[in-house]
C-alpha cells in the first residue's frame, strides 16, 4: 500500500511516503525550494517522493494531509468574531489567506496530484504529531504528550499508544485548546526579545542560559495552572488571538517593559541585554515547570515507562532534560522531526496502520529519508573553478579530514542521504574542532553569522559519551537526534570549550555506528589523533538559508563562506583557488569595468 | 523626465527619519532575497564562469543588505520609530527576484531579466542618494550600492551578449515586456486585495455583529484546562472537519 503524506501552509511544507507500511521517502519542501521556511503546497517534495519510490500519483493508494482544514477555519473565524471589533483589520486577511486555497484541500490536492477525491484524507494536527513520535519510535507502549502552538483548537493534547500483536492504536484522552497554548506563550516571548516568530525560538533557549529567572513571577502571572493539572493564560496580557499584527498587548509592557527592537544587538552587559537574558530565563524556566507537571501527572496516570513527544514544543532540548529527569519516565523518545514537517510522516503513518489497520512494523531508526548528495557533481565544479579535488578510498578520505580537523579547518561533510527534520545530524553538518571557543567565534563569525550567546552542539559516539556529559539513565537515547541538553563534565569544559554553552550544558547528539557509519568513523579517527572524539556539528547553511541538500548547494555554501573543504561522498574539495580562476575572473571584472552600458 | 518630477515626492518621502530607516530595512530584506536567489541561480548555471560571477554578485547584495540594515538600524534606534507610514509604492527599493522562478529560466533569458532589474534599481538608488544631502551616511550608503550596481548592469549584459550572442537584443525586450507584464499584475492584484478587503470589512460590520455576540457569549462559557477528546471524534479520515 501506498501512502502519501502531506504538511503545507502554515510553516514547514513536507511530504513524505510510505510504502507497505514502511517509510521511504520524506523531505521538506524548502530543501528542495531552497526558500527557508517554505510553507507552499509541498509539489517538489511530492515528486521527489514518488521519483524515490518509482511510481506516479496514480499508484497511491492515499494521499493524507495532516490536519482538518475545515476545521482550522472554524477556529479562525471564531476567534475573529469573539475579538469582535478588535478584529477588524486581521479579519479581511484571515478571510482571504484562509479562502484562498487552505479550507479546499481535498481539491487543491486531487487537481495538483490527479487523484481521484476521495482518496485524499484528513488527520486531526495532533493525531499527527502523535502517530509521528509514537508510531516511529521503538517502543510498544508509550504514553504521548503533543504540544506546540495551535493545530485546528488544540494546542496540547495526552494519550496513550499501544502497538502490541502488531496492531497499532493511537487514544488521545484530553487536549487543551486555544488561545491557551505553551507554544504561543514561548512564541509571544520570541516576539518581546525581538526574534522572529517560528524561528527565533532556540534564540530565547540560547539566551535564557545567559539569564537569571528573576521574572518568573511576572511570568507566571501571565499562565495559571488549572486544577485539573493544565494550564490557562491570562488573556489580557496576549494579542495573539485578537490581531495579526503583535501578539502581546500593553498589559504585557507594562508587565516586563518596552520589547527589544530586532534591530538592536543584545548587549549582555546592559542593563537592558540583563533584563532580556532574565526574562529569556524566566519563560524558559515556567514552561519547563509547566510541562514536566503535566507529564509527572501522565506519569501517574498511565503508569507506562515510556514517554512520546511530538509538536514545536518537543524541540526544547532544556524542558526534554528535565522531563526525563524529573517527571518519572524511563525513556522519551522525540521524533528527529517534531515540528510540522514530521506531521506529514504522522499523517501517512496513522492513515496506515490506525485508518488502514494494517499491520504494525518497525520504522528504522534514523533521520535520513531524502535526497543523496552525490560526490561526483561536487568534483565536477570543484574542476571547473580549478579548486584542488581529490577523490578518495572511504578509509584514506576519513583520515584526510581527520587531519583538516585537528588542523582547525572547518569542514563542510555532506554524506547520504538529507535528514528529515531541523536537524543536521551527521549527513549535511558543518564540522569543527570542539576544543577551543575561537572556533565557535569564528563559526558565528565567518560562516554561520548569529548572535554570539547561540551555543554549538556535539557529536560523540555513543560507547564514549558518558566520559564527557552527564547523561542520565535513557539521555544516551534523547541525545539521539539531538533533542536534550545535558551538562558537559566539569573536568571537560575547558576542554570543549566551542560546545559548552554559558551554562556549562551541551545540546549533545549520540551517534551510534549503525545510524552515521562513516561519521563515527571519522569521530574515531579524530579520537585517535586529538585525544577527544567529540566534533562541533552544526547544521550546513548559512543564516537564512535552508540546510543543503545536493552537492551543488554544499559547494555553493562552501565557496561563500569561511568554510576551509568540503566533502561529499568519495569527494574532498579544499578552498584555494587556482591562478587560473583568478585571473579568468579577474579579466572579466576588467572587461566589464570598462564597458560601457551606464 | 518621471524622475526629475518624482524628485519632490522622494524629497518628502527621505525627509522623515522615521520612514528613512524603515524603508532601508524593507530594501535590506529585498536586497537579502534577492542574493538568495543569486546563489540559487548560480547553483543552477551549467557555465562555470557564470556560476562564479553570481557567486560574486550574491555576495554584493548580502552586503548591500548588511549595508542597509546597519544603517536603517541606526536610523531606527535613534527615532525609536514604531510604525507609519512607508510610502512602498512611491519609492520601491531594488525588487531583486523577488517572484521568479530561477529553476525555470535558462541563463539568457535570466540574464537579461538581471540586467532590467539592476538598471532600474540603479536609477531608483541613485534618485534616492540625490535627495538624501541633509544624511551623509544614508547618502554613502547609496553611492557604494551604486558603484556595485553599476558593475551589475555591466557583466549581466556583458555574460548576455557571451552567452546568447544573436538573442541578447531579443532577449532583453523580452525581459521588459515581462517586467511590464508583472508589473500589470501587482497592479492588478493589489486592486484586486483592496476591493476584497474592502468588501470583507462591510461584511464584518453588517453580517457578523449577530454571530460576534454568539461567539463571546459562548466563550464566556468556555471551562479552561483539559477537555476530554471522544473517542469516536477521530473514528474517520475521510472529513474535513
Amino acid at each position: 500500500m501506498n501512502i502519501l503524506g502531506i504538511s503545507a501552509h502554515y510553516h514547514d511544507s513536507a511530504a513524505a511516503l510510505i510504502v507497505d507500511g514502511v517509510p521511504v521517502a520524506a523531505v521538506q519542501e524548502e530543501r528542495l525550494s531552497r526558500r527557508k521556511n517554505d510553507a507552499s503546497f509541498p509539489l517538489l517534495a511530492i515528486e521527489w517522493c514518488l521519483e524515490q519510490a518509482g511510481i506516479g500519483p496514480e499508484a497511491l493508494d492515499a494521499v493524507v494531509f495532516y490536519e482538518r482544514p475545515m476545521l482550522k477555519f472554524e477556529r479562525i473565524l471564531t476567534c475573529a468574531l469573539r475579538a469582535f471589533p478588535r478584529s477588524w483589520l486581521a479579519f479581511p486577511h484571515a478571510m482571504k489567506n484562509a479562502l484562498g486555497e487552505k479550507v479546499w484541500m481535498r481539491g487543491v490536492i486531487s487537481s495538483h496530484l490527479g487523484v481521484r477525491g476521495n482518496k485524499v484524507l484528513f488527520t486531526e494536527h495532533h493525531q499527527s504529531h502523535a502517530a509521528a513520535a509514537f508510531l516511529a519510535a521503538p517502543t510498544e507502549r508509550a504514553a504521548i504528550l503533543t504540544t506546540d502552538g495551535v493545530g485546528e483548537w488544540a494546542t496540547m493534547t495526552v494519550g496513550i499508544g499501544d502497538r502490541r500483536e502488531r496492531r497499532a492504536s493511537i487514544r488521545l484522552l484530553r487536549e487543551v485548546k486555544f488561545p491557551h497554548s505553551l507554544g504561543l506563550l514561548y512564541s509571544t516571548f520570541t516576539a518581546y526579545l525581538g526574534f522572529e516568530v517560528n524561528e527565533g525560538e532556540y534564540k530565547v533557549m540560547g539566551l535564557a542560559s545567559y539569564g537569571r529567572p528573576t521574572l518568573i513571577d511576572q511570568v507566571r502571572k501571565t499562565i495559571r495552572r488549572t486544577p485539573d493539572g493544565a494550564f490557562a493564560l491570562e488573556l489580557e496580557y496576549f494579542d495573539f488571538h485578537t490581531t495579526a499584527q503583535r501578539s502581546f498587548s500593553s498589559r504585557f509592557l507594562d508587565l516586563f517593559g518596552p520589547a527589544r527592537s530586532p534591530y538592536e544587538p543584545i548587549d549582555l552587559n546592559s542593563a537592558d541585554g540583563r533584563r532580556f537574558a532574565d526574562c529569556a530565563a524566566s519563560v524558559q524556566r515556567v514552561l519547563e515547570e509547566t510541562v514536566v507537571e503535566i507529564a509527572r501527572r501522565l506519569r501517574k496516570e498511565t503508569g507506562m515507562p515510556d514517554l512520546c513527544m511530538g509538536g514545536g514544543v518537543a524541540l526544547n532540548g532544556v524542558a526534554n532534560a528535565r522531563i526525563l529527569a524529573e517527571a518519572g519516565f524511563e525513556r522519551l523518545f522525540v521524533p528527529p522531526a517534531p515540528g510540522d514537517a514530521g506531521c506529514a510522516l504522522g499523517a501517512a503513518l496513522y492513515a496506515d496502520r490506525i485508518h488502514f489497520k494494517n499491520p504494525d512494523r518497525e520504522v528504522p531508526d534514523h533521520p535520513f529519508w531524502g535526497p543523496t548528495a552525490d560526490g561526483l557533481t561536487l568534483a565536477r565544479l570543484a574542476r571547473e573553478d580549478h579548486l584542488p579535488c581529490d577523490e578518495l578510498d572511504d578509509s584514506v578520505l576519513i583520515e584526510r579530514t581527520a587531519d583538516d580537523l585537528v588542523a582547525g579547518h572547518v569542514v563542510g561533510w555532506m554524506d547520504g542521504a538529507l535528514e528529515f527534520g531541523p536537524r543536521a545530524l551527521g549527513h549535511r553538518s558543518i564540522l569543527a574542532a570542539p576544543q577551543s571557543s575561537g572556533m565557535r567565534d569564528r563559526l558565528n563569525r565567518e560562516i554561520k553569522y548569529r548572535e554570539e550567546f547561540r551555543p554549538f552542539a556535539p557529536v560523540v559516539p555513543i560507547e564514549t559519551a558518558d566520559r564527557y556529559f552527564e547523561l542520565p539513565p535513557g539521555g544516551a537515547r534523547l541525545a539521539r537526534f539531538m533533542s536534550g541538553v545535558f551538562p558537559v563534565r566539569p573536568e571537560w569544559r575547558a576542554k570543549l570549550a566551542a560546545i559548552t554553552h554559558i551554562d556549562g550544558t551541551a545540546r549533545v547528539q549520540t551517534l551510534e555506528r549503525s545510524m552515521a557509519p562513516r561519521l563515527h568513523a571519522l569521530l574515531e579517527a579524530y579520537g585517535r589523533r586529538s585525544g577527544i572524539p567529540v566534533l562541533l556539528n552544526t547544521s550546513f547553511n548559512l543564516a537564512g538559508e535552508p540546510i543543503v541538500n545536493r552537492a551543488v548547494e554544499g559547494y555553493s555554501t562552501f565557496r561563500r563562506s569561511g568554510i576551509d573543504v568540503v566533502v561529499a561522498g568519495r569527494t574532498r574539495v579544499a578552498k584555494r583557488a587556482s591562478s587560473a580562476t583568478r585571473q579568468e575572473e579577474s579579466a572579466c571584472s576588467r572587461n566589464v569595468a570598462s564597458y560601457n552600458v551606464v | 523626465m518621471m524622475r526629475v518630477l518624482l524628485q519632490p515626492l522622494h524629497r518628502w518621502i527621505w525627509l522623515d527619519a522615521g520612514r528613512r530607516s524603515r524603508k532601508l530595512l524593507k530594501f535590506a530584506e529585498t536586497e537579502a532575497d534577492g542574493g538568495r536567489d543569486l546563489v540559487r541561480a548560480a547553483e543552477v548555471t551549467r557555465d562555470p564562469l557564470l556560476r562564479r560571477l553570481l557567486l560574486i554578485h550574491a555576495r554584493d547584495e548580502q552586503r548591500h543588505a548588511e549595508l542597509l540594515r546597519r544603517r536603517g538600524a541606526a536610523l531606527f534606534s535613534s527615532t525609536h520609530s514604531r510604525s507609519g507610514y512607508r510610502a512602498d509604492w512611491l519609492a520601491p527599493g531594488e525588487r531583486g527576484l523577488d517572484d521568479l522562478r530561477v529553476e525555470e529560466l535558462q541563463d539568457g533569458p535570466l540574464l537579461a531579466f538581471l540586467h532590467l532589474s539592476e538598471k532600474s534599481a540603479a536609477a531608483d538608488f541613485r534618485s534616492y542618494r540625490d535627495v538624501l544631502g541633509h544624511d551623509p551616511p544614508t547618502r554613502a550608503v547609496f553611492e557604494e550600492i551604486l558603484r556595485d550596481e553599476t558593475y551589475h548592469m555591466n557583466y549581466t549584459l556583458l555574460q548576455l551578449s557571451r552567452l546568447a550572442p544573436d538573442r541578447h537584443r531579443i532577449l532583453l525586450w523580452r525581459a521588459r515586456l515581462k517586467r511590464l507584464w508583472n508589473g500589470y499584475l501587482r497592479l492588478a492584484l493589489a486592486i484586486a486585495g483592496l476591493l476584497s478587503g474592502m468588501l470583507l470589512t462591510l461584511m464584518y460590520f453588517s453580517l457578523l455583529v449577530p454571530f460576534a455576540w454568539l461567539a463571546k457569549r459562548a466563550a464566556s462559557r468556555e471551562p479552561t484546562g483539559w477537555s476530554r477528546i471522544a473517542p469516536e471524534r477521530n473514528l474517520s479520515l475521510d472529513r474535513q472537519y
